[in-house]
């Protein structure tokens, strides 16, 4: 009897005519998951199996794919012959505790002299006559013992986890995710790869403003979000001087208007030179004075490509439950400064106006600056696994 | 020098030294300082944190560094008495504790805390009937050691925290895990608390863990600056730390392999040692290998170490904490003051030879012989 995974796909069966190029991307993806493994993936259109030694870490390591709706795992037996096989569903129930069960039995054998529900019933006394204090209960089991009896051998599967649902990663293009180190933009970027897009990352930094803590903080935060991304590029700004060339010649109320305006321009530039057709980030309506609809608007003016805010409509605490599950939480709130929260104005403009924002930006040479930033910025390559080769030879 | 007395201590491994070398001086900067040579000596901590986490399969954040296991157990026991006291007063510990935790409880009693000593059966494992029976409503701690010192008795840890559970839900449940870490596989989601050592598994000494679920809450009793360390504050032992945490991936690889080289050695000194009339063996089925005690009839136990020494072989009598007394364990196994008054422990490790335990068999005899004919 072997021991095998099987996945099911879930809302990815209602792709017809593509759902090759979907199913290829989720086994390239699981592979990718499990690259230290020694694994063997088949697909056809119902269902992938992963044929492993190693089932219950393989499972740990796929609950975090997205494209997958369900895991089971199941056994196979190596006949069809309704004898053995009951006897080794038996063997296989003797190490769980439940009290209700329902068979379901699928043939697509039909050589079998025999009916699907003929076969369940079959079982089902067989399972009731050896195993003491069962009952059957076809509308609530506590457990559900699948049985599909193929051409030469028969499937059983029994236990189920919940996969994570969504799109295999990959399938529907890139984005490029503004990544603070606050609480919300990383759940953005979870949301916006379990649609199946692929994100990098770009974070504004401003040393000696900001510190070496911060820009790890965000590293660690874009590691968590590398786990579901199959790695992940992240771009590091240096916005220094943007900044200061802010702080020094605009009128304070405006510095956050101003400033979130530049990070988009230079957001924009950098999605479009790495193919990425979208921006994505954390702003939640009213969140902040910046995220007013007013404000959104003046700062979303300075770019063309469509700009994706998946916590547009969260309630704060919502996004912080799926941070914590993520866990992306406790790194977010480590206290460490960010280009964001240093400069801050007393009271910033809630209704900022478009034509005040043209005026302004000619008081600062920003064209040049962010040519200048963008052709120095920091390209780094981030692994879900963090790499300790650093401290390997005294770990 | 033939060392057997690896439960006192162990000599420090040669790359867990070399780590602490590098350690003081390339990372130097104190963590809790925010520059980048702090950063350094913070993300250096931290991995080495996170190493100690993975291996046990624990969440970083319920790591303490003490400066070992004394002072880890302070903090357990106190501070776990100190958050509760409003909940109760009542404690239970079992009668193969370390020293060091019946100090603490003395401590504790004078404070007003009812301490009670859960009895164990004739091999050494708890007493589940006793524990039920002395389980109360107001038990705010239960304490039992995972392997004891002396007999190298070990408990499981597991059962003992459903009975315990059952008992009462509430009552935190603490384990000093000092000499079962690197000599058993130990699961540290069956106790809330646990402490251990480096120094007992080839670390450096002066370091120490205390393991806190996040499931609890004890109170501190030491107080000072900086967030990093709630219950033990101060600037971390940065290199202690790193070398505590690979002694502890060197110890916990290959428990298995190691247990069963040490265990074939065990045997060999039993085999020689039980045809001694005036020797007793005490080991019962939930000894390991590990630890081997033995009491001696009519021989002080002090006089042979001494013989022992003059051949640079060196044991324990009683324990290195305790001895010129009664040992507390084999009194609580076998209840028989002779047994108990003269007591050897011999302590094993993979890095013991059979050439070591041949030389150790024929000097045991020959002192045995020489010191038994004094006493006929």
């Amino acid at each position: 009897m072997e021991k095998v995974i099987l996945i099911k796909y879930g809302e990815l069966s209602t792709k017809k005519n593509n759902i090759n190029f979907f199913l290829k991307k989720l086994k390239e993806n699981i592979l990718f998951a499990l690259q230290d493994f020694d694994v063997e993936v088949t697909y056809d259109l119902g269902r992938m199996f992963i044929h492993t030694l190693s089932p219950d870490k393989v499972i740990d390591r796929i609950k975090n794919v997205f494209g997958i709706h369900e895991i089971n795992i199941g056994y196979i037996i190596e006949t069809t012959e309704l004898d053995i096989v009951k006897e080794e569903v038996l063997f296989l129930l003797n190490k769980k505790e439940f009290t209700t069960f329902k068979v379901e039995s699928k043939r697509a054998n039909k050589k079998l002299n025999t009916t699907s529900i003929e076969l369940s019933k079959n079982l089902g006394a067989y399972i009731l006559k050896n195993k003491d204090g069962l009952k059957v209960d076809v509308n609530n089991p506590e457990i559900l013992i699948n049985v599909e009896y193929r051409m030469n051998n028969t499937l059983v599967y029994f236990d189920e986890f919940k996969g994570l649902g969504g799109y295999p990663v990959g399938t529907l293009g890139k984005g490029l995710l503004m990544l603070s180190g606050g609480i919300d933009s990383p759940v953005a970027g979870y949301l916006t790869i379990k649609r199946g897009v692929k994100i990098e990352a770009i974070y504004f930094e401003s040393p000696p403003h900001t510190s070496l803590e911060a820009k790890n903080k965000v590293i660690s935060l874009a590691r968590k979000l590398a786990l579901y991304n199959n790695d992940l590029i992240l771009h590091i700004v240096n916005f220094t001087e943007i900044q200061e060339a802010i702080y020094k010649n605009i009128p304070h109320e405006y510095l956050i208007t101003i400033m979130r305006r530049m990070m988009y321009r230079i957001s924009a530039i950098i999605a479009s030179q790495r193919n990425a057709k979208l921006l994505v980030n954390g702003e939640s309506i009213g969140q902040v004075a910046s995220q007013t609809l007013t404000s959104m608007s003046a700062i979303n003016e300075v770019v063309s490509i469509p700009v994706i805010r998946p916590l547009a409509c969260f309630d704060k605490l919502d996004i912080i439950e799926l941070a914590k599950k993520i866990d992306t939480y406790e790194t977010s709130i480590l206290p460490f400064e960010d280009c964001c929260t240093i400069f801050v104005p007393k009271h910033p403009v809630i209704n900022p106006s478009k034509e005040k924002c043209h005026e302004y930006e000619k008081l600062i040479p920003y064209k040049d600056l962010i040519y200048e930033a963008i052709k120095t910025h920091e390209v780094k390559k981030i692994t879900a696994k963090e790499n300790n080769d650093e401290f390997k030879d005294l770990l | 020098m033939i060392y057997l007395d690896y439960s006192a201590t162990t000599p420090i491994g040669f790359e867990v030294l070399d780590t602490y070398n590098k350690t003081s001086k390339d990372f130097f900067g104190n963590p809790n300082s925010i520059h980048e040579l702090g950063v350094k000596s913070k993300n250096l901590m931290n991995s080495a944190t996170k190493q100690i986490a993975e291996i046990f399969n624990i969440n970083e954040s319920e790591i303490t560094y003490t400066s070992g296991a004394t002072m880890a157990n302070n903090l357990a026991l106190i501070g776990t008495a100190m958050h509760n006291h409003k909940k109760g007063k009542h404690i239970i510990v079992s009668k193969l504790e370390h020293p060091s935790i019946y100090a603490i409880c003395d401590y504790l009693s004078s404070l007003g805390f009812e301490i009670s000593y859960v009895n164990n059966d004739e091999e050494g494992l708890i007493d589940f009937d006793d524990l039920k029976s002395l389980t109360r409503e107001d038990t705010i701690l239960v304490s039992i050691c995972a392997v004891n010192s002396e007999l190298g008795i070990r408990q499981p840890l597991k059962m003992i925290r459903q009975k315990k559970k059952k008992e009462n839900p509430h009552t935190v449940f603490h384990s000093d895990m000092t000499q079962a870490i690197g000599k058993v596989s130990i699961s540290m989601h069956d106790v809330d608390l646990a402490t251990f050592t480096a120094h007992k598994i080839y670390g450096p000494k002066g370091i120490g863990v205390l393991y806190k679920s996040n499931n609890i809450a004890i109170s501190p009793i030491l107080f000072g600056s900086g967030k990093m360390n709630m219950l033990n504050p101060g600037t971390p032992a940065v290199p202690l730390i790193v070398a505590l945490s690979k002694a502890v991936r060197l110890a916990t690889t290959d428990i298995e392999k190691k247990e069963r080289f040490i265990e074939r050695l065990n045997l060999k000194i039993v085999d020689a040692l039980k045809k001694y009339n005036g020797i007793m063996i005490n080991k019962t089925k939930y000894s390991i290998p590990h630890i081997l005690n033995i009491s001696l009839r009519n021989i002080k136990a002090e006089t042979f170490l001494h013989a022992l020494e003059e051949f640079e072989v060196y044991v324990s009598s009683n324990t290195a904490c305790s001895s010129g007394t009664l040992s507390t364990s084999v009194m609580a196994v076998y209840n028989d003051k002779v047994r108990a008054s003269s007591t050897l422990r011999i302590s094993l490790s993979h890095l013991t030879t059979t050439d070591e335990i041949n030389k150790f068999i024929n000097y045991f005899d020959e002192i045995y012989r020489k010191l038994s004919g004094l006493h006929n």
